[in-house]
């Protein structure tokens, strides 16, 4: 029946038209798949094994993770708790504590515990260099990538400037969007020398079921001490930290699932359009034998091929968004990066073939049911 | 017609009514039609625009039911048959020329011609070679890649007569094919028409209200008030 050609050739008839709705739908599908790959990234960052194991220490009452500063030592005194397995201390450094498109994190930790807990490999660089210097800095590969950091270069925000000797990717997707530094080369970076104090302790217990336990006997132990304590399991941590996040995130899918809802209304019109000036011809058709399932498929293909078209259009667009165009969302430090995956892909897909097969559905039984005659004499 | 006659014949018709509902109003249209087309014969159907010249046509086609009667055709009783079967006679029996052309705008000439021979399964090599043969005898051999609306509209109704013949059907059905051309080239494609179904022994049934284009046709029948009436061909 030579469908290909026909569907072909009829959609490079209408070529402006054909652009226009392919133009409607890629946008659709490309803010769609946009919003939903921030949510996978989210889904990502909350869903990290690492995460059940670990219990994030904080002052008390802070309102930014830069507000809070603990004393070094509460390290030591941690780890002699039953149950903990290693305590790591955190000096924090953000650009910016809100919610933000571009937040730069610091993170500076002394090198060998950080070695041991974090399951971090370095993808290009040096470590022993890294061990070494004390301004040196390893990057997550997330961040680098967005802003185009290799090894050897610089690497400047306010008071902090750090050699970049090591590109790394971590266990841990919100790790890949930070910089590590030693930590005592950012407790003196800042405007003020914060020597012997650090934000957080990233304690790793031996047990993820007494996660809880370990968290209330840190809080009790430091409870009547000038800096109290306020620990959490990580995972409670970052669902708190991206509260924010994922009400805007409801909100985008709103968003998504108006540009669907576009997306249908955009191929319906082009359908029912095509539909109509085409009525004739497919008297025409019916007259030299095809059959009702024939004309149906005609147009429905038609349908098909501009989403097909459209989608991977959209998911290009959505690609290069997040591939080139260096945007993470992050809050409070934790940093979540857009993830798209061949599961988003299928539904960005599915997505147009749905709007395709809705918009297209009538009509195609419209014109499968035409009267030939009547047809005939349409002008 | 002898009844051996009507038995050979490929279109039967009897007793053949139609009408239609009009502002509230049954109109007939046919009325108790009676008609036997030999193989090979080319009959004329002369009438008013309204006489129901086309809507003979289009129930012989399969294209539309009668309201009583019957229609017999390549040897199917069209009226029994379902709409896919109507489809599948469309398809395999019966070569269509209309006022209008009705070429497919998104196929070539070459494409238009063998979409038919196609859709009867032919193999490729035999529908390009059937296609470009009707071509050549048509004079449009050198037009197979031009698009339908780059042409005029009497190498239009060439193509479109090399398309109805290209699957070799038994019956061809012609509605008003000079209808839209001017006087000179439809004479010119009545005669090409008239010359290539004799050439093949088709039956050819033609609607025309023009009685300049009589003259080719063996039997001429006038529609008055629903009812066929034998006419005189012109010598």
């Amino acid at each position: 029946m030579r469908y290909g050609l026909l569907l072909r050739r009829n959609l490079f008839r209408r070529r402006l038209r054909s652009l226009l709705t392919l133009g409607g739908l890629a946008c659709a599908v490309a803010l769609f798949a946009t919003v939903e790959s921030l949510n996978d990234g989210l889904e990502k960052a909350l869903g990290g094994d690492q995460a059940r194991r670990t219990l994030v220490v904080y002052r008390k009452n802070r309102y930014c993770p830069q507000t809070s500063h603990l004393p070094e030592y509460y390290a030591r005194e941690i780890s002699r708790l039953d149950g903990v397995s290693s305590v790591l201390p955190v000096k924090l450094f953000l650009n910016n504590c809100r919610t933000s498109l571009d937040m730069i994190t610091f993170q500076g930790t002394p090198v060998e515990t950080m070695l041991k807990q974090r399951r971090i490999e370095l993808v290009s660089g040096d470590l022993a260099r890294f061990e070494r210097e004390p301004d040196a800095a390893l990057v997550g590969r997330g961040f680098a990538a967005r802003r185009g950091i290799t090894v050897g270069e610089n690497f400047r925000f306010s008071n902090v400037n750090v050699k970049v000797v090591g590109i790394f990717r971590a266990a841990e997707s919100t790790e890949e969007e930070i910089i590590l530094t030693h930590l005592e080369y950012l407790q003196r970076a800042g405007p003020v020398n914060r020597l012997g104090t650090v934000t957080q302790f990233d304690v790793l217990v031996d047990d993820p079921d007494r996660a809880g336990a370990v968290a209330t006997a840190i809080d009790e132990l430091f409870a009547d001490s000038e800096e109290p304590t306020d620990t959490r399991p990580k995972i409670a941590f970052l669902e708190s930290a991206t509260r924010d996040l994922r009400e805007i995130l409801r909100f985008g899918r709103i968003f998504g699932l108006s540009c669907a809802l576009v997306a249908l209304a955009l191929m319906g019109g082009t359908v029912v359009m095509g539909v109509q000036e085409r009525y004739r011809e497919f008297g025409a058709f019916r007259t030299i034998g095809y059959k009702a399932r024939h004309i149906a498929g005609l147009v429905l293909g038609e349908a098909f091929l501009l989403a097909v078209l459209g989608a991977a259009t959209g998911l290009g667009l959505a690609t290069l968004l997040v591939a080139f165009g260096g945007i993470a969302v992050g809050v409070e430090g934790v940093q979540v990066a857009f993830s798209l995956t061949p599961m988003l892909f299928g539904k960005g897909l599915a997505m147009a073939l749905i709007c395709a097969g809705l918009a297209a559905a009538v009509p195609a039984w419209r014109a499968a049911r035409i009267d030939v005659v009547q047809a005939l004499r349409t002008i | 017609m002898t009844a051996g006659d009507e038995a050979a014949a490929v279109i039967s018709l009897r007793g053949l009514c139609k009408s239609y509902e009009e502002g509230g109003r049954r109109r007939t249209i046919l009325e108790e039609v009676d008609l036997d087309v030999a193989p090979g014969e080319l009959v004329a159907l002369l009438g008013r625009s309204g006489s129901g010249k086309s809507t003979l046509l289009n129930l012989v086609g399969g294209m539309d039911r009668p309201d009583r009667g019957s229609i017999v055709a390549a040897g199917r009783d069209l009226v029994r048959l379902d709409e896919a079967a109507l489809a599948t006679y469309r398809r395999e029996r019966v070569g269509f020329v209309f006022q209008f052309f009705n070429l497919i705008p998104t196929l070539t000439v070459l494409e238009n011609v063998r979409l038919k021979a196609e859709l009867v399964g032919l193999p490729v090599a035999e529908q390009n070679e059937r296609a470009r043969a009707l071509l050549a005898e048509v004079g449009l051999e050198d037009r197979e890649g031009a698009w339908p609306d780059r042409l005029s509209g009497g190498e239009q109704q060439r193509v479109a007569i090399a398309a109805a013949l290209v699957h070799d059907p038994e019956i061809v059905l012609a509605d008003e094919p000079t209808g839209n051309l001017d006087l000179d080239t439809g004479r010119r494609v009545m005669e090409l028409l008239d010359r290539l179904c004799r050439a093949r022994g088709k039956c050819l049934l033609l609607a025309t209200h023009s009685a300049e284009v009589m003259g080719v046709a063996d039997r001429v029948l006038g529609i008055e008030h629903g009812r066929l009436v034998p006419r005189e061909a012109e010598p």
